[in-house]
């Protein structure tokens, strides 16, 4: 494409008489100047490209025909879906069996008390106390007192289960849920702990806090008096 | 076309690979052997440098070896401290104070790592290359052995070799799977069934076949051509870098020894001969050179030799070698000095923040706040993490918090089991008539042992005390 006397092979800056006899060839492609040997890539380099082109054709196949594998995504959802499996098996496992009976049964039975007394102290104590008064040193805490006969929303061992459960059904109040914390079996035996304070056949009267107590008596005036 | 060259080219040059043939195949290099002082204090390194690799999972520090990537319990054990994931951000100024480190040294001594201390060179030069020396002979007879036919002789050796070269990298494959479980673990893995354990045995088999791929084949090529470090040389170093090079005014033109008008070059080609990755150091720095310093000793035996000065070939910078005096302080070097020191110093302050056990407090689900007839609470969740492997026990209390105000769940010690963490809750609550608005406390934990203090600034929110003084309108 170019005339033999500008084609920069013949420059002597480009090639040496030596190299020239070495075998050593530059492409004609000139850009900036600049000039390429013509060379080979090394055959394991090349060799690569080859192996990349070999395995896409496989993977292609693999995944996006015959769908022999499954995408990261769906082996995630799998093992989700698994967990949640378990999770279910072993609250609806709990659950078929946990009656009112069951409970009184299990707050009679020292192992189950004992492992609901360490839940107890550790994540609810720091409310209702270590003694189920509600008070520290005379100071009221937080939480309702659990030893007395009076109870603000529940009227059967399942209540209280549901109540630790899913947390109080005020939520100004500060009883929170501990499901995702405790999960079904350390919940039981929390409530196993606290029926171990009470008698099967022991009242359950509503507090003076209680829904109906409240819808029955009338509104305190609304705000501090100044 | 060209002719096919097998064997390597008798006279490197700057235009093509010494190691790739112009059909592109890779040529078998042979370097000769080499005596001298550089060659010994090399292997002296790379000696110390696998016996420490080899050592390291060896080495009980405050019961986990000295350095453990405990994968199935995702911790770190490094020389007696333990990383947990959270802790994970200091290696990016680990990573980028060893990086500046490395750009500082290659700008002052060019490939220096490569050559003396890079795993890569340490097995291929050191272990690879001396098991093929021992089987093979030296290098006229393995280029011989090469192009002999096969015989049984030829048959056996290889045998031998590649049987060396398997279970070497077999061993090295463990060593390196042995930082990640232990070695106790290893060994009862190496018991078990290849089936019981498929991923480590899979990544042991993929490393064996790697490092075999690498080292009985590959070789040079990875530091040639793969190797991004070797890629950013001439980007870290310039004139003033010391590198291995040929002192050209003092050696051509190239003649005979007894020739009075020839340099110091006598041509006898041995530079060539021992180089591993196939190149002419006379040609002037190269890509290729990975600063093994072969080509100094064998130069320097041959000036012995003819009672010349030694130092035709020499560690100098190009400035140097071109009869000038070398630049150590320039603006290079103080930069890379300074980001090397500020990468050691933002590492050095992030260990220090670094515990035998930590603490985070968080607030717990739900509101806030809580405003009750007389007060306004708070409730959080501690979770405390012991690092260490016994039981560790926990005293909690506040500091800086308003007088009248009062903590509940703070008082008992709380005891964490060895390498656990545990969740513990406490409320903050404080009478209305002397709330003034949120406030910061601070809470003090200790733990025993280590006797470790840790300060953590906990936030009390609630809501405009102005709200407490003028009662609410209700609709």
């Amino acid at each position: 494409m170019s005339s033999p006397s500008s084609d920069p092979t013949n420059d002597p800056a480009y090639l040496t008489e030596e190299q020239k006899k070495a075998g050593i060839v530059l492409r004609d492609h000139v850009y900036d100047g600049i000039r390429e040997y013509d060379q080979r890539l090394p055959n394991w380099w090349l060799f690569t490209l080859y192996i990349f082109v070999v395995w896409f054709v496989v993977f292609w196949f693999a995944y996006y025909q015959l769908g022999m594998f499954k995408t990261d995504e769906e082996e995630m959802d799998i093992a989700i879906a698994a967990i949640q499996y378990k999770k279910d098996k072993q609250l609806n496992a709990l659950l078929a069996d946990l009656d009112e009976e069951a409970i009184w049964e299990m707050s009679r039975d020292p192992a189950a008390v004992s492992a609901g007394q360490t839940h107890f102290n550790q994540f609810c104590s720091v409310c209702h106390a270590t003694d189920l008064s509600a008070t520290l040193n005379g100071t009221p805490l937080p939480g309702v007192p659990l030893d007395d006969s009076q109870w603000k929303y529940c009227r059967k061992p399942t209540d209280v289960f549901n109540i630790i459960t899913k947390g109080s059904p005020d939520v100004t109040k500060g009883m929170v849920a501990w499901d995702a914390i405790l999960g079904p079996k350390k919940i039981a035996e929390t409530t196993a702990f606290i029926l171990s304070h009470h008698e099967p056949d022991s009242p359950w009267e509503p507090a003076p806090d209680s829904p109906e107590n409240l819808e029955a008596a009338t509104p305190p005036p609304p705000g501090p008096t100044p | 076309m060209t002719p096919t060259t097998r064997v390597p080219k008798q006279n490197p040059n700057l235009i093509s690979l010494g190691s790739i043939g112009d059909d592109g195949s890779k040529l078998i290099l042979h370097p000769s052997d080499v005596r001298g002082p550089f060659t010994n204090w090399r292997r002296l390194s790379a000696v110390l440098l696998v016996a420490v690799y080899v050592a390291l999972p060896w080495i009980p520090i405050n019961g986990f070896p000295a350095v453990f990537f405990d994968l199935d319990e995702r911790r770190f054990h490094f020389f007696g401290l333990t990383f947990v994931p959270a802790d994970f951000w200091i290696a990016f100024f680990l990573l980028s104070g060893l990086g500046f480190a490395l750009f500082f040294v290659t700008a002052l001594l060019g490939r220096i790592w490569c050559g003396w201390a890079c795993p890569y060179t340490v097995f291929l030069e050191h272990i690879y290359r001396r098991i093929e020396r021992f089987i093979d002979g030296d290098a006229p007879a393995r280029r011989k052995l090469d192009a002999a036919p096969w015989t049984s002789s030829k048959t056996l050796k290889r045998i031998a070799k590649h049987s060396l070269y398997l279970i070497v990298s077999a061993t090295l494959a463990h060593i390196f799977l042995s930082y990640f479980v232990s070695l106790p673990r290893l060994w009862e893995m190496m018991h078990g069934s290849p089936t019981q354990n498929a991923t480590s045995f899979g990544v042991v088999l993929f490393f064996t076949g790697a490092l075999y791929f690498s080292f009985a084949w590959f070789r040079e090529q990875f530091c040639v051509i793969l190797c991004p470090y070797g890629r950013i040389q001439s980007a870290l170093t310039d004139d003033n870098t010391v590198i291995i090079g040929y002192d050209e005014h003092r050696g051509e033109p190239r003649g005979k020894a007894t020739d009075p008008n020839a340099g110091d070059c006598i041509a006898c080609y041995k530079c060539v001969h021992v180089c591993p990755t196939g190149i002419d150091i006379r040609n002037g720095l190269q890509l290729e050179c990975v600063g093994c310093a072969a080509c100094i000793d064998a130069c320097d035996e041959v000036m012995t030799k003819l009672e010349r000065p030694k130092g035709l070939i020499r560690y100098d910078s190009m400035r140097g070698l071109d009869g000038k005096s070398t630049r150590w302080i320039r603006p290079r070097i103080l930069l890379y000095t300074a980001l090397a020191f500020l990468g050691a110093g933002a590492f050095a302050f992030s260990l220090s923040t670094v515990h035998d056990v930590s603490i985070s407090v968080l607030r717990m689900r739900g509101m806030p706040y809580y405003v009750t007839d007389d007060a306004v609470r708070n409730q959080f969740q501690i979770r405390l993490t012991t690092k260490r492997n016994v039981d560790t026990t926990f005293a909690l209390h506040l500091e800086d918090a308003p007088k009248t105000s009062f903590s509940v769940g703070l008082d008992e010690p709380i005891t964490v089991q060895p390498q656990q963490e545990t969740l513990h809750p406490f409320t903050i609550t404080i009478p209305k008539e002397d709330y003034i608005g949120p406030f910061d406390v601070t809470l003090v934990s200790t733990s025993q042992p280590g006797g470790t203090t840790l300060n953590t600034t906990v936030h009390f929110q609630g809501p405009d005390p102005r709200l407490f003084e003028t009662p609410i309108a209700t609709p």
